[in-house]
């Protein structure tokens, strides 16, 4: 990160100065600053703001730089920077339109909205349209930025411990080959989860460093695979990883590819959890900023008790500890007791109402185990299952990491080997991987 | 005030109760879930959503193991803008044919068939459950025809019907054809009333650039027949066309043709309207239920082999889109049709900028706003090899992006975010193939439309309908699959893609 000049920037929401630290993204920035509407949703128009605050949930969309709908919790916050939140004529805060959320408190069916008559139904059709969309267009044009493209005998996507290990495992023949391994991290610093220090079982930070200065050279940092294909192409090699790197392409031709990209933390349903104020327990843990002083955490299993202490070691107040299930690690240090969430109340949320009882707070945040992102294995035909234990679709893989699909490897979170699983599952699908 | 919904997909605002809807109502599975609700299609791509999706799917075990899959993925899996697809040059394609997509769920028939038996005998069974098959058994059924039966291997929205652009259009340059679409664009118009459900037919006109010379002659003489066919179809300058749709770069085509009366729908309520119309006029829909066979004998077809089963049959339409060469085979029938992928992308939703649905007659390259404000578009691939593939490439992305940020600068840090692919269904004439099968009475065919079947799909299954019930009429004669042996082919040349 860049220490020198002044630790304060500023800039702009809908015209009004904002102090944010270097460093900070534009999400952790507003939050700072106490704002918590990012936008209007699509539909109803209720009040969004950021859930997961790691790119995975898409409800921190913003209008950047002239730039639509990009993820203020992607985007770092600059000098200068001028931020406006889209789909709210009048202003995020007092959106007219979201009249449309209490006029249909049951939904709005539009499949059979005004059906009845075709003058209804053009006035339907000319209603839709007009509310449609977020964004407005780009302010101004963007031609084609160049891309690269390399040549790699491995591509390893994910530089948690998973893809650490497995990097490591692969060999050191294979390593020094022409076009070797090469190691993708979508964040600006390699560690995953692990960075989070949530779970005791995975490696520490400085683990982490040393892993990955062993590995040196072969690390590709802000490099996000935003696709996979088979390679179908003239070229030699079995598939085409799609990197997108600051802005640009990268198109990596891989003999085999081994995906680690562990997992995205999910919301819950229950009704106002799209309310502005409840967020990813694990998107708080990483947050460089607080939103608030007193939480209520929901979660379940581990992952809620994991994240609790962690929270509480940031300097929150555990207001409640509600556990979805009955079993989780013992804990007499928290407050969990096992319940349902009802609704959360206020905007931002103020209150959640757990069975017939309201606890007051100032953000609720929610601890469900992350879902396996296993979108870029399946797209190419891996099979994944739902596992309700492991709470999403974790790629199947057998004992080293195969999946259904002869080149493609799959290890940690993403396969449903998370936690002290992924240092393991990683290290035997980097050694099948290396060796082919 | 913000109501108390329990939302599931913050990305399109979809409640746990829309969830319940869609599944009571038969769209359980779920691709048909994604796609009824809209769940899983905004900026977040499903990450956040089909977790709890499968939650309440699975809750009460409402959903048998093998069907708890995700829906399938479609790249890009990060919003990412067209100007960095634009700048790849893609390395040329593989002269291997690719092996396509597999089934999420793995071997064998979709675990959420059935169990119970079909019907031993129908009077009609339609094989293929897109758009032409269930508009067509929706005017069986009203016409009295007799026990009707669809039988669809996937779920509704499987083929190409639940894969177009949406695009309808009367700008065509044979007779038949521009009065098939005039009628089925009217027939939108009416859907809901009709079907009760929506379909979103927007009439934003269609523009039909023209990058040269000889295009532009071309679609000269295309508009004299238009005009006299009624429709208001004219030549615009090159400026005219920038007043309608004010993004374009004007100095990329000479003119166009322009029809204010064309638009764009939205494809999949289309299948799920005329599928439960079809039903409540008690015609049987079966998905999940791939034919295998096609039993004939002494001249006519007898019956149907299915994975569930025979099913007798005095009348068999083949009515598979691009899979109809394949399923005529099993009567020993060859079609002249060859299927080619046809990729598509949708992109981040934007406010409304767009008219028209606009296309370039000399790349392929097609775009319009949909309904829900997304820049949904594609472009034909002259290196495609023929072929049953609906897997997705990075080709398209980078040749589609370069061409579309080309004629709309302004498109070029807009992301795009779902990519995914159809079959074209190509006869050699580009015109399709109707009615009977020479030497297999009993076998009807309803296929080869092409890039365009889905706007003509109301009239063609209204016509086809009456046809079978003893109507005479033209184009049965005129489209029948006898013309290509007798070498009387039916040109149609406004092709998009
Ligand atoms: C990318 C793309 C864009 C397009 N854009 C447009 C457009 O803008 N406007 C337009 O009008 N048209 C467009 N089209 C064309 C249009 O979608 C098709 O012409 C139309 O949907 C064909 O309908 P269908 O019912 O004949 O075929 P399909 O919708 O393909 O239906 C055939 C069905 O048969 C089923 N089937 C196959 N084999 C079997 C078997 N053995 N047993 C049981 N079932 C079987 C398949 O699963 C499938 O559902 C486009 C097509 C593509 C691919
Ligand atoms: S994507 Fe930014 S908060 Fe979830």
């Amino acid at each position: 990160m860049d220490r020198d000049g002044p630790q304060t920037i500023r800039i702009s929401l809908d015209g009004q100065a904002i102090d944010a630290q270097r460093g900070d993204t534009v999400a952790a920035a507003l939050l700072r600053a106490g704002i918590t509407t990012f936008t209007r949703s699509i539909k109803y128009h209720r009040p969004r703001g950021p859930f997961c605050l790691q790119g995975s949930c898409g409800q921190c969309l913003m209008r950047i730089d002239g730039a639509p709908s990009l993820l203020a919790c992607r985007v770092l916050a600059e000098e200068g920077m001028i931020c406006q939140r889209q789909n709210a004529p009048l202003g995020a805060e007092k959106d007219i339109f979201r009249a449309a959320d209490f006029l249909f408190p049951e939904g709005l069916d539009h499949h059979h909205l005004m059906t009845g008559s075709r003058l209804l139904g053009r006035v339907a059709l000319e209603v839709a349209r007009r509310l449609a969309g977020l964004g407005e267009l780009p302010d101004k044009p963007r031609a084609p930025v160049e891309a690269e493209l390399r040549k790699a005998r491995l591509v390893i996507v994910g530089a948690g411990p998973a893809g650490l290990a497995a990097a490591r495992a692969a060999g050191d023949a294979l390593r020094a080959a022409e076009g070797g391994v090469l190691l993708l991290e979508r964040e600006p610093r390699p560690g995953g989860g692990a960075l989070l220090a949530i779970d005791p079982a995975l490696p520490d930070r400085d683990q982490i460093a040393q892993m990955a200065l062993a590995l040196q050279g072969e690390v590709m940092l802000d490099s996000e695979c935003v696709g996979l294909y088979a390679n179908d192409t003239a070229l030699p090699g079995n598939a085409l990883v799609a990197v997108r790197q600051r802005g640009r392409l990268l198109l990596l031709i891989a003999e085999r590819v081994l995906v680690a990209v562990g997992g995205a933390s999910q919301p819950l349903p229950f009704a106002g959890v799209d309310r502005p104020g409840v967020h990813a327990a694990r998107g708080l843990v990483a947050l460089p900023a607080m939103v608030g002083e007193r939480l209520v955490v929901v979660g379940e299993g581990k992952e809620l008790v994991d994240c609790a202490r962690a929270l509480r070691r940031k300097g929150y107040l555990l207001e409640r500890v509600i556990a979805l299930g009955k079993s989780w690690p013992a804990a007499a240090d928290l407050p969990i007791e096992e319940n349902q969430p009802r609704r959360a109340l206020g905007n931002p949320v103020r209150a959640l109402q757990v069975g017939d009882s309201r606890i007051h707070c100032d953000a609720v945040a929610i601890a469900m185990n992350p879902a396996p992102l296993h979108e870029l294995a399946s797209s190419v035909g891996a099979h994944a299952r739902w596992v309700a234990e492991v709470g999403g679709f974790p790629i199947q893989v057998d004992g080293e990491g195969r999946t259904s699909v002869p080149w493609l490897f799959a290890a940690g979170r993403c396969a449903g080997l998370g936690g002290s699983a992924a240092l393991n599952s990683g290290e035997a699908a980097g050694r099948a991987a290396g060796r082919g | 005030m913000t109501a108390d919904k329990s939302i599931v997909c913050a990305c399109e605002d979809v409640t746990v109760h829309d969830l319940e809807d869609a599944v009571a109502r038969g769209y359980g599975d779920i691709e048909s879930l994604k796609r009824y609700t809209g769940l899983g299609t905004g900026p977040c791509q499903g990450k956040s959503c089909e977790v709890a999706a499968m939650r309440i799917c699975t809750s009460g075990n409402k959903l048998a193991p093998g069907a708890q899959v995700p829906f399938r993925a479609r790249p890009p899996f990060a919003p990412t803008a067209m100007a960095e697809f634009a700048g790849l040059q893609a390395p040329p394609p593989s002269s291997e044919p690719q092996p396509g997509l597999r089934p999420t769920w793995g071997k064998g028939p979709h675990p959420l068939q059935p169990a119970t038996p079909l019907p031993e005998k129908v009077d009609v069974a339609i094989i293929g459950g897109g758009i032409m098959g269930l508009a067509l058994a929706w005017h069986l059924a009203g016409e009295g025809a007799g026990k009707v039966l669809v039988l669809e291997r996937g779920y509704l929205c499987e083929g190409a019907s639940g894969r177009n652009g949406g695009g309808v259009r009367a700008q065509w340059t044979t007779p038949t054809l521009i009065e098939l679409a005039k009628e089925s664009i009217a027939f939108m118009g009416r859907f809901a009333q009709e079907l009760g459900i929506n379909v979103w037919l927007r009439k934003g006109g269609y523009l039909f650039l023209a990058h040269d010379e000889e295009t532009l002659r071309r679609i000269e003489g295309s508009v004299d027949l238009q005009r006299k066919h009624g429709l208001p179809t004219r030549i615009v300058t090159a400026g005219e066309a920038g007043e309608i749709a004010p993004e374009l770069d004007t100095s990329k085509f000479l003119a166009a043709s322009w029809n204010p009366e064309d638009g764009v729908v939205f494809p999949w309520p289309f299948l799920w309207g005329y599928a439960e119309g079809a039903r409540r006029r008690g015609a049987q829909v079966e998905t999940f239920t791939r034919v295998t066979g096609i039993e004939t004998g002494q001249g006519r077809v007898r019956a149907l082999q299915t994975d569930r089963g025979r099913v007798a049959a005095d009348r068999i339409v083949v009515a598979c889109g691009a899979w109809s060469p394949q399923v005529a085979k099993l009567a020993g029938v060859q079609l002249p049709n060859v299927p080619y992928r046809h990729e598509i992308v949708s992109s981040e939703p934007l406010k409304p900028f767009l008219g028209p649905l606009v296309t370039m007659l000399g790349t392929g390259l097609y775009f319009s706003q949909s309904m829900r404000g997304e820049i949904v578009g594609g472009m034909g691939d002259p290196q495609e090899l023929p072929g049953l593939n609906q897997s997705s490439s990075l080709r398209f992305l980078a040749r589609y992006s370069r061409a579309l940020t080309e004629l709309v600068p302004r498109l070029g840090s807009v992301k795009l975010l779902r990519q995914w692919a159809g079959c074209y269904d190509v006869t050699p004439d580009h015109s399709p193939v109707l009615g009977e099968t020479p030497g297999v009475a009993g076998l009807l065919q309803m296929s080869g439309f092409v890039g365009h079947g889905f706007m003509m799909a109301p009239a063609v299954a209204r016509r086809m309908a009456e046809w079978m019930g003893g109507t005479k009429d033209e184009i049965f004669e005129r489209f029948a699959l006898r013309r290509f042996a007798e070498g009387r082919l039916e040109k149609e040349t406004f092709i998009i893609g």
